[in-house]
This record gives structure tokens, C-alpha cells and sequence, in this order.
């Protein structure tokens, strides 16, 4: 009972974080009249996209910044027409560079003011994105090869991230090892195995004594119902060509 | 020092319970102080199979919840001096169990001079399978030669390999036993069942014994016996063996070919 309550009590909020897509309205006047028309012309264009949809003002276009009487105006003006503001822009790329500083700071006082938060990291309309040569992405160090040494029991799994695997153990039905690269069974496989989990299709899977229940290299996978006989218990190598999958007994 | 055996499964109805009774007796026969739990809250079984059902005041639950003391729970064995059974609650669920109140137990029991505390765990992979194994030294791994049952039992030392206190604390992990039952020599003879080198082959370990299939397990579960005190029976041979090699002793492995029959067997059909 105390368990449930307390699981209870750890569920009371979840904050999480993610993206959602924003309407901007982009103010050039403070006239109510004229914003008012605008904006209920547009929203009967489309009265369920607009009807109570969160919105975020973008007071940069305006001559001089605007008094936070004039912005309290605007906002219901907005409202009247259907939509919510929750919002300031953040001026950032939107301004002259020199202007900068001075904008993001009357933003800042406008919103405290209005108590909305200032919104960020709107794409600057229209400006040239500076090309960045992207750097090449980092080679990967070769990571040192997994070497598992108990038996892997049914149920359990073993992966290799990003390196070959080695197990010197059994692995039993309904088990699983996986590797990113090679896989080298040194001992008797019953239960599945996967080699070049992220699509190497190069990896190569070595076993000593074979009688898998599946064999995946790259995603193209075998299953065994019946071990054929002439690889069955059989030191056996599978490999990839194209989108076929080979076994060979390693003699 | 108090030693912690879990007996285990993973499958149902493959003789946890007998085993649990018997290696219990078998301990305590020796001269060793031991303590049988039954981990099965919610489905009792091992006071009917101790015969001591009649005497069950109090229980392992109420033990946790310090509803009683331990002295006030454990039920001593009118056969054996050394013998004492913590029965489980038939009334409560799993979820009366809790990791810190089977440590204190554990404890109690430590602090009492035990020898042995013998856990005989619930069939499944569940909360009572988990904390009958969880602070185990040693584990005793109850198969019978079928299939289903060795996948399960593999399950289970995967567990016990990842799942307890000490393979958690790295300090060797749990000693694991594999303890075949209902093993029935002319029927592996003719293939219809595996043989005790299969088992072995599959799940990686030594056996610790090799127990007879016999109507003497029935009998003596019904009359509240635990079959290992039956000593006209080969299952309390091979249980006996079983309790031997577990402490350490060399023994051969008994009842796993057919017996040969007699010359007048043969003539008349023995």
C-alpha cells in the first residue's frame, strides 16, 4: 500500500522537453482597428487552425518600441480575434548587430512587464545562413573486442556496441548475442546470433559448434527450424553477399 | 557461518518442494541446525509436505511485518532437533514480502546459530522466486529431464548468474547445483526422455544428484513425511547422496542406468 502511494507521489508531474511548432505574429503597427481586420481575414480563411491556437509576437517590425499600455492593446486585439499569446519574440538576428543589446534588453523589460516569457531561436527571416564547412565526423576509436567468458543463459542477452564479440561460453536456446562487428563463438550456439547489428554487412559470424536457432548478419537473418545435417554441431563461418547469407562448415 | 541455499526451478510441479523438505531433513540428520522457508506466499506447501500444517500459528509474512517473532514462527520438527520450518502465509500475496524484512530474517536466523536455511522458492521468475534467490549462497537447481524444464532452469541460472545479492557484489556470484528429479533410467533407455549427460551438456553443470522417479514421492507427500525419511526408498538413497555431495563429500551417482534383471526376472516377467 505504502509502495503504491509512493509511486503515486512520484508520478505527480513529469516534465518533459520537446519541440512544437509555434505561429509567429508579426506586428507593424499598434493600431487595434487595423491588426484586428488583418487578422480576423485571415483567420476566417481558416477558422479551426486559428481557433484558441498559441501565438507568439514579433514586435521588431515596429518604427519605435512599443509601450507595454500599447502592447497590452495588441494582445487583446489578438485575443478578439481567436488566438492566444504566449510570447514575446527574442529579438536575436532580427535587429541591426549594434541595435542588438539595446532591443533584447526593452524586450526583456516589455515581457516582465506583461508576464510572457521571451521565446528564442526563431529562424531569421530571410537572412543568408553563413555556410559552415561541416567538420568530418569523428572516426571512431576501434574499440577493444568484447571477450565473454560465462555461459549466456536462455533469456539473456550479450551486445557488442560498435566492436567484435567473443564468447567462449555457451550460449543456450533462447539467448541472444550481438555484435556491431564479427561475432567468434569458441563453444556450442543454440540460441540466436547477429553480426553487424548497425548494418555492417561485412561482419562475418565464426562458431564452433552450431546449432543456432537464428543468424542475422546486417539485418538479413536465417531461421533455423531444422539445423541441415551437414552443418549441424559443426564448426561453421556465416557471411554476407549482397542479400544472401551463406554458411560454410570451416574445416 | 550461516549458510543460504535457494532450491529453484523456473518451471512448476518439478519438485522444489520435496527437495527443499528433503535436502532439509537430510542437513539436520547430520547434526546441522537448519531453517526451511517456504517463499510460496499465497500457495503453502512445504508445512503439509514437513507435516507440521496443524501447528502454523504464525508465518514468514507476519515475521516481516513484525506482527510475531521469529522464535514465535518457526515451527520445530517433532522428528528432527536441529529441524525448523517458517511456513508461508496462504493468506496474503507476493507482494507481503519485501528484500530489507527477508535480510532481517536472514539475520535473526544468523544471529540463532543456524547451519543451513533452506529457501524453497515459488515456481516463475517473480518477486518471491527473485527474494527466495536474492541473498542465496548457493542455489540447488531442481530439473527434470524434459525439455521445457531445462529451458527454464537455463533461465533461471541466468538469473542467479545477474540477479542476486551476490553476483551484484561480484564476490563469486551464487554456487550453482543442479539437482535432477523424476528421472526414470528405462525411459531414457528408450529415448523417450533425457538422458542425466544431456542435461549436463545443456545447461553447463555438474549434478549434485540424481533422484528416481517413484510413487514413494507421492506417498510420502501425503502422509506429511518428507520421502528422504523413508529409508526403504531409493529417492532417500539418492537425496541422501545429494545432501553428501553437497557437503562436499565424493559420492558416485546411484539410479541413473536400469537395474539388470535377474535371470528368474527375466524367466517370470519381474
Amino acid at each position: 500500500m505504502e509502495k503504491t502511494a509512493n509511486a503515486l507521489r512520484e508520478q505527480a508531474i513529469e516534465i518533459r522537453f520537446g519541440q512544437i511548432g509555434l505561429v509567429q505574429v508579426r506586428v507593424h503597427t499598434t493600431d487595434p482597428g487595423a491588426i484586428l481586420d488583418e487578422l480576423t481575414g485571415r483567420t476566417a480563411t481558416a477558422p479551426q487552425f486559428f481557433e484558441r491556437t498559441a501565438v507568439c509576437l514579433d514586435l521588431t517590425p515596429l518604427p519605435k518600441l512599443p509601450e507595454v499600455s500599447e502592447v497590452r492593446v495588441v494582445i487583446d486585439t489578438v485575443r478578439r480575434a481567436g488566438m492566444l499569446v504566449v510570447g514575446l519574440v527574442q529579438p536575436v538576428g532580427l535587429m541591426p548587430t549594434n541595435e542588438q543589446p539595446e532591443a533584447n534588453a526593452a524586450i526583456e523589460a516589455l515581457a516582465k512587464a506583461l508576464d510572457l516569457p521571451v521565446l528564442t531561436h526563431f529562424r531569421a527571416p530571410n537572412r543568408p545562413v553563413p555556410v559552415v564547412q561541416a567538420a568530418p565526423p569523428p572516426v571512431a576509436p576501434a574499440l577493444p573486442t568484447l571477450v565473454h567468458q560465462q555461459p549466456v543463459r536462455s533469456g539473456q542477452r550479450v551486445y557488442a556496441r560498435d566492436r567484435d564479440l567473443i564468447v567462449t561460453s555457451t550460449i543456450a536456446a533462447g539467448a541472444e548475442v550481438v555484435a556491431d562487428g564479427h561475432v567468434h563463438i569458441y563453444s556450442t550456439l543454440r540460441g540466436r546470433v547477429m553480426a553487424g547489428a548497425h548494418g555492417d554487412t561485412g561482419a562475418r559470424i565464426f562458431c564452433q559448434e552450431f546449432n543456432a536457432e537464428l543468424v542475422s548478419i546486417a539485418g538479413v537473418f536465417r531461421v533455423f527450424e531444422t539445423i541441415p545435417a551437414e552443418l549441424a554441431g559443426r564448426p561453421v563461418q556465416a557471411w554476407l553477399t549482397g542479400e544472401n547469407l551463406h554458411f560454410a562448415c570451416i574445416t | 557461518m550461516t549458510e543460504i541455499i535457494v532450491v529453484t526451478s523456473g518451471k512448476g510441479g518439478v519438485g522444489k518442494t520435496t527437495t527443499s523438505a528433503s535436502l532439509a531433513c537430510g542437513l539436520a540428520r547430520r547434526g546441522k541446525k537448519v531453517a526451511v522457508i517456504d517463499f510460496d506466499i499465497g500457495l503453502r506447501n512445504l508445512d503439509l509436505i514437513m507435516g507440521c500444517e496443524r501447528r502454523v500459528v504464525y508465518d514468514f509474512v507476519n515475521v516481516i511485518q513484525n506482527e510475531c517473532t521469529l522464535r514465535q514462527a518457526l515451527i520445530k520438527d517433532k522428528r528432527l532437533e536441529t529441524l525448523f520450518v517458517l511456513a508461508a502465509s496462504q493468506t496474503r500475496d507476493k507482494d507481503a514480502l519485501t528484500s530489507d524484512g527477508v535480510r532481517r530474517v536472514f539475520d535473526e536466523l544468523a544471529a540463532e546459530g543456524f547451519d543451513y536455511i533452506i529457501c524453497d522458492s515459488p515456481a516463475g521468475i517473480e518477486k518471491g522466486a527473485h527474494l527466495a534467490m536474492y541473498f542465496a549462497d548457493r542455489a540447488v537447481v531442481v530439473v527434470n529431464p524434459e525439455v521445457s524444464s531445462v529451458r527454464d532452469s537455463d533461465r533461471i541460472l541466468g538469473l542467479l548468474a545477474s540477479k542476486t545479492h551476490r553476483a551484484e557484489q561480484g564476490n563469486g556470484g551464487v554456487k550453482e547445483h543442479l539437482l535432477l528429479t523424476r528421472y526414470s533410467p528405462k525411459r531414457v533407455a528408450s529415448g523417450e526422455m533425457m538422458s542425466v549427460d544431456d542435461v549436463k551438456e545443456i545447461l553447463g553443470l555438474d549434478v549434485v544428484g540424481v533422484v528416481p522417479e517413484s510413487t514413494d514421492v507421492l506417498q510420502a507427500s501425503n502422509a506429511g513425511v518428507p520421502v528422504i525419511l523413508n529409508d526403504e526408498s531409493d529417492v532417500s538413497r539418492a537425496y541422501e547422496d545429494a545432501v553428501a555431495r553437497l557437503l562436499g563429500e565424493t559420492v558416485p551417482l546411484r539410479f541413473i542406468s536400469e537395474p539388470k534383471k535377474g535371470f528368474f526376472a527375466r524367466m517370470f516377467g519381474g
